[in-house]
């Protein structure tokens, strides 16, 4: 087959697969620009894949799934933020009992729902006129579910609002320096609090995405690390939306190539290679300026309390 | 924060140690609790799952070196974080240095044509070293490049286990597997004796008690630990005098990766005895020796006490598996919540609270 | 005299206490208690659930059977579990299920002389220890006939597991039925170097889909390969666990265990002393067809899904033996020729070629079961990364 397939189904599975990567990255970009770190995203998202995959499943309805997947998430977060941001309590171990939780908890309740199909999963689409267009049209616009064009959409308003609006600015002034920030008026605490319940909702809806269109099941561990992986995203994406978009697509891209060049290359070590990307990538970017004006919010990880230093 | 007028809250500067114990002892028991209602519900008494966990992980001398054989791994691994942590360094890919630590140990075992008494100090010098020089790439790239470490570390996992899956179904293969992805079998010299009856490989249990010593006198007697404590707690000062970030990061990431190391050699050739799927070999040590870490305040003798309390958890978790039938993701719901209790229950550890006296 | 008599009573006792420390060996004819240890999950829909939908037929067929099973037990467990299973639950028989536990196994096996194990997939053996397999590559050679005959790109597709001899010697026996029902088809091979990996078998199945091919076989423990291949119109063949229900249009056939063919067998051969924790040191299952242990079919009772009954009539294969013969004749003559007693036909019989030419079954005969499970060639017609090739 020629390149002109190569094209067409990497831009195609790198949509697929890159969905739900960009939906958790999103939302952890936010969470985290108001210095909060969520490494409970794999707890939140499979969880999200559960009662999505339910209640698609008993009520027929797939989009009643990703909006309760969604609150599941959301839900999921508050743990975190009442944990994080009320008690003062360690992000980082915060998120990794939070992922232990819902990994678990999702199995447990998960164990009568395997080998279930799903057919009333998200259908998929073909954008009229657009995919006729040669390569880019069957690539873009073909066979993807309305969820991915969504995602797609949400990357610049979520953009402008961090970057351009009042709010994006009241956000990052309380990831950088809460301190001042609450000098000037701003309730640190409810910032923050929305800041991860909209990473928890992302990530719910990211869960959904793989349970009612990726792979339309339920399977336990059927998330397979991919909070993980948003994670890294986040960091790779130097906590800026439109980089997210890149980074999420490019990683299910080379996933997909890793399977495409078995061929020519060992699979190990091309599995490997999405990784290994990732690093080889950032040293490049780093040894520029760039990364001055890239960094980490200031007080990621750091909790807040008025009248402490 | 807003208090409630009726309510004081004063911070306590540092908490003494009975104040840690008592506090973490009620959340645990207040988890217990939570968590006795998940037990009920599927059909368990509380009481009935508590008493067969405790008898199982600590009444009988097998379960108890079940619970040790959970805690080595934790110990070395977490040792080598609480000295990660003091300079602020995030070491998530302890996993991956436990990993180079087990295919240094193969080759060694396997291929380096060493025998007799010299091979298990040989395997254990060869892991340090992998897991060091696997924990150094991320050190060198945050210290020269600033590129963050959580997301190196975490790559690396990665990198590593994709390494090992390579080498057991490539250069690696033993002869002897008909076909299956693992090495051949460590020779006798290369297998770490264990405690009669149990799987305990007690050389590496007391390596790891030796080096929890020794990381406690590090940082809290040496010069160098000095530096590493100033450059976690305040490193704008340790700029001013001085102290090298560079270096400060590149020992503690050479410390905590090597235990790593360290741990792995004990698992691959104290448990496994060949080179096997990675997943089967690091079974999330890495990350739960994050909590163990923390847990124990980023004191390294305290990883002691840690380290056996969630081997306690581990082990208990195989028996409900196995005596109560029940299913086993319970016990991550059950780790979850002890968790969460003990994060909630640090506000009371730092803060106190009392009724504020009109 | 009362030191002498407290003396014979004292040694009577550590006699006694001696005795009854060794676990006790099993009473033919009394209550067995049976401990299996899965590695994966019982609702992983694949190798373990198979195993726990058997270990209940069980439990239902004979009334003087308990059982208890641990799920998700890791390699290096397999010691400890069985350690308590033997102490603490007082098993009688111990069935280990999976290739990782065999050093476990043995060592167990050793440790307790008078217990019975039984370990699945491996090959060390004790007295006490007998090994048992069903295995595939028979239903694989008729799923790949099948394959060939609906192909119509002439590309045939299989997502591997792991590159080792087990799944290899399956898909050879695919590609084997592939080529004979279509000469000149090929069989494109993917791995996903894990059991169970649902976004890996959707990556590979697209990756697949993308070079071409339409009809689909593979090894991995989920339905993944047999919903996607569906929903972009594409047949596939179901494995281990009944799939059909997942791609009811398009799900053709499959590869379906009855672990309890076995088990039954061997647990009843315990239960009338005809084995014991002595005489195992042979006791070598490899069930196949002929023993009712593997079924063809994506779901039981239905070796062929009726949507294709009719194309798989019409397609006719101009067949080197047998002539012009349709696909599903020839389908149901060599599942009578090696589903009845007294196999009339394997798959492997010579002479077969590897894809680098080499002769590796002479003409006039057949592989042995020791050649096949260490078998690491490609066949003709195999075309993709084929790790291990010698």
């Amino acid at each position: 087959m020629g390149w002109e397939s190569w094209f067409i189904s990497t831009f195609s599975r790198a949509l697929a697969y890159g969905t739900p990567l960009l939906l958790g990255t999103l939302g952890e970009i936010y969470a985290e620009r108001s210095g909060v770190l969520n490494l409970g995203i794999e707890g939140m998202m499979i969880m999200g894949a559960y009662s999505a995959f339910v209640t698609a499943y008993t009520t027929g309805n797939p989009w009643l799934g990703v909006l309760v997947a969604g609150a599941v998430g959301g839900a999921f977060s508050i743990i975190h933020a009442f944990a994080t941001i009320t008690l003062k309590a360690n992000q980082v171990v915060s998120g990794l009992a939070l992922t232990m939780l819902g990994i678990g908890l999702a199995g447990v309740l998960g164990r009568k729902w395997v080998g279930l199909p799903l057919f009333s999963s998200l259908h998929k689409v073909t954008i009229p006129g657009l995919s006729a267009i040669p390569i880019i049209g069957p690539g873009f616009f073909k066979g993807q579910t309305l969820l991915v064009y969504l995602t797609m959409l949400l990357v610049p308003i979520m953009w402008y609002i961090l970057f351009h609006t009042r709010i994006g600015i009241t956000i990052r002034a309380v990831g950088e320096d809460p301190a001042t920030a609450d000098s000037l008026g701003v309730n640190v605490t409810r910032v923050r609090y929305l800041c991860v319940i909209v990473g928890g909702v992302l990530a719910g809806v990211a869960g959904a995405y793989l349970s009612l269109s990726y792979r339309p099941a339920w399977t336990e561990g059927m998330t397979g690390g991919m909070g993980w992986i948003v994670i890294a995203l986040t960091i790779f994406a130097f906590w800026n939306p439109l980089y997210g978009l890149l980074g999420s697509y490019l990683f299910a891209a080379l996933y997909h190539l890793s399977y495409r060049l078995q061929t020519w290359v060992s699979p190990e070590l091309l599995k490997a290679m999405p990784y290994a990307f990732a690093i080889i990538i950032l040293v490049i970017v780093s040894r520029g300026t760039l990364h001055k004006r890239m960094g980490a919010p200031a007080a990621l990880t750091l909790p807040y309390t008025r009248g402490e230093q | 924060m807003h208090a409630p007028s009726w309510l004081c809250i004063e911070r306590r500067p540092l908490p003494s140690g009975r104040t840690i114990l008592t506090v973490s002892v009620i959340a645990i028991v207040a988890a217990f609790v939570v968590a006795g209602i998940f037990f009920a519900l599927f059909g368990v008494p509380p009481i009935e799952a508590y008493g067969t966990i405790l008898r199982g992980a600590l009444g009988s001398w097998h379960g108890f070196a079940e619970t040790l054989r959970r805690a080595i791994p934790l110990l070395l691994i977490g040792v080598g974080l609480t000295v990660a942590f003091r300079a602020l360094f995030w070491n998530i890919g302890a996993d991956g240095q436990l990993l180079l630590g087990t295919a240094a140990a193969t080759w060694v075992a396997l291929f380096s044509g060493l025998h007799g008494p010299i091979v298990i100090p040989a395997m254990f010098v060869a892991g340090f070293i992998a897991g060091a020089l696997w924990g150094l790439i991320p050190a060198v790239l945050k210290a020269k490049l600033g590129i963050n470490d959580v997301i190196t570390t975490l790559m690396m996992n990665y990198i590593a286990m994709y390494l090992i899956m390579w080498l057991i179904h490539g250069p690696w293969k033993g002869p002897t597997m008909r076909g299956f992805a693992y090495t051949d079998k460590f020779p006798p010299a290369a297998q770490i004796p264990t405690i009669a009856g149990t799987h305990v490989h007690w050389p590496t249990l007391v390596l790891g008690l030796v080096l929890a010593v020794a990381a406690y006198v590090l940082v809290n007697r040496t010069k160098m630990g000095f530096e590493i404590r100033v450059v976690g707690e305040n490193p704008h000062a340790a700029r001013f005098a001085g102290i090298s970030q560079l270096k400060t990061t590149l020992v503690v990431m050479l410390i905590s990766g090597g235990l790593a190391g360290l741990a792995g050699v004990g698992e691959v050739a104290g448990v496994h005895m060949r080179l096997l799927d990675p997943n089967q070999i690091s079974m999330g040590y890495g990350y739960t020796a994050i909590i163990v870490a923390w847990l124990a305040r980023k004191n390294p003798l305290a990883v002691i006490i840690t380290a056996l309390f969630f081997g306690i958890l581990m082990a208990g978790g195989d028996v409900i598996k196995v005596s109560l039938q029940l299913p086993f993701q319970l016990i991550d719901v059950f780790n979850g919540l002890i968790m969460f209790f003990l994060i909630g229950s640090e506000l009371l550890m730092h803060y106190k609270i009392s009724l504020r006296r009109r | 005299m009362k030191r002498k008599a407290l003396l014979i009573a004292v040694l009577a006792m550590v006699l006694v206490g001696g005795l009854m420390a060794t676990a006790a060996e099993y009473v033919p004819g009394t209550p067995l208690k049976v401990g299996f240890i899965y590695v994966g999950p019982v609702g992983d829909y694949g190798w373990s659930h198979a195993h726990d939908v058997a270990r209940q037929i069980l439990v239902n067929e004979f009334p003087w059977l308990t059982t208890v099973y641990v799920e998700s037990v890791p390699e290096g467990d397999a010691g400890p579990t069985i350690d308590k299973l033997v102490n603490d639950e007082h098993c009688n028989v111990i069935l280990t299920t999976s290739f990782g536990f065999m050093d476990g196994t043995d060592e167990a096996a050793l440790k307790y002389p008078d217990v019975i194990f039984a370990h699945c997939s491996g090959f060390k053996r004790e007295p006490n220890l007998a090994t048992y397999m069903a295995d595939f590559y028979q239903i694989y050679y008729l799923n790949g006939l099948m394959a060939g005959a609906l192909t119509k790109t002439g590309k045939v597709a299989y997502v591997g597991a792991f590159p080792i001899p087990e799944v290899k010697r399956h898909l050879d026996a695919f590609a084997i039925g592939v080529r004979e029902a279509n000469p000149n088809a090929e069989i494109h091979v993917r791995w996903i170097e894990d059991w169970f990996n649902p976004a890996a078998a959707k990556e590979a199945t697209e990756a697949l889909i993308a070079e071409g091919c339409d009809a689909f076989a593979f090894t991995e423990d989920s339905p993944t390969v047999v919903q996607v291949a569906g929903e972009s119109g594409l047949i596939s063949f179901a494995h281990y666990s009944p799939m059909y229900k997942f791609s009811p249009e398009y799900c053709v056939s499959g590869e379906l265990v009855h672990w309890e063919t076995i088990y039954e067998d061997f647990l009843q051969k315990v239960y009338d002393g005809v084995y014991t924790a002595h005489n195992l040191q042979n006791v070598d299952y490899w069930w196949l067809l002929e023993q009712g242990a593997v079924e063809m079919g994506a779901e039981t009772g239905m070796p062929i899904n009726p949507a294709y009954v009719d194309k798989l009539k019409a397609a006719v294969v101009d067949h080197p033996t047998l002539g012009k013969i349709s696909a599903y004749d020839l389908v149901e003559t060599r599942l009578n020729q090696m589903g009845d007693p007294g196999i009339t036909f394997d798959p492997f019989q010579g002479p077969i070629y590897d894809r680098k030419g080499n002769l590796q079954v002479p003409e006039g005969m057949w592989m042995s079961v020791d050649s096949l499970i260490t078998m690491e060639w490609a066949v003709q017609g195999v075309v993709g990364p084929w790790p291990g090739e010698p």
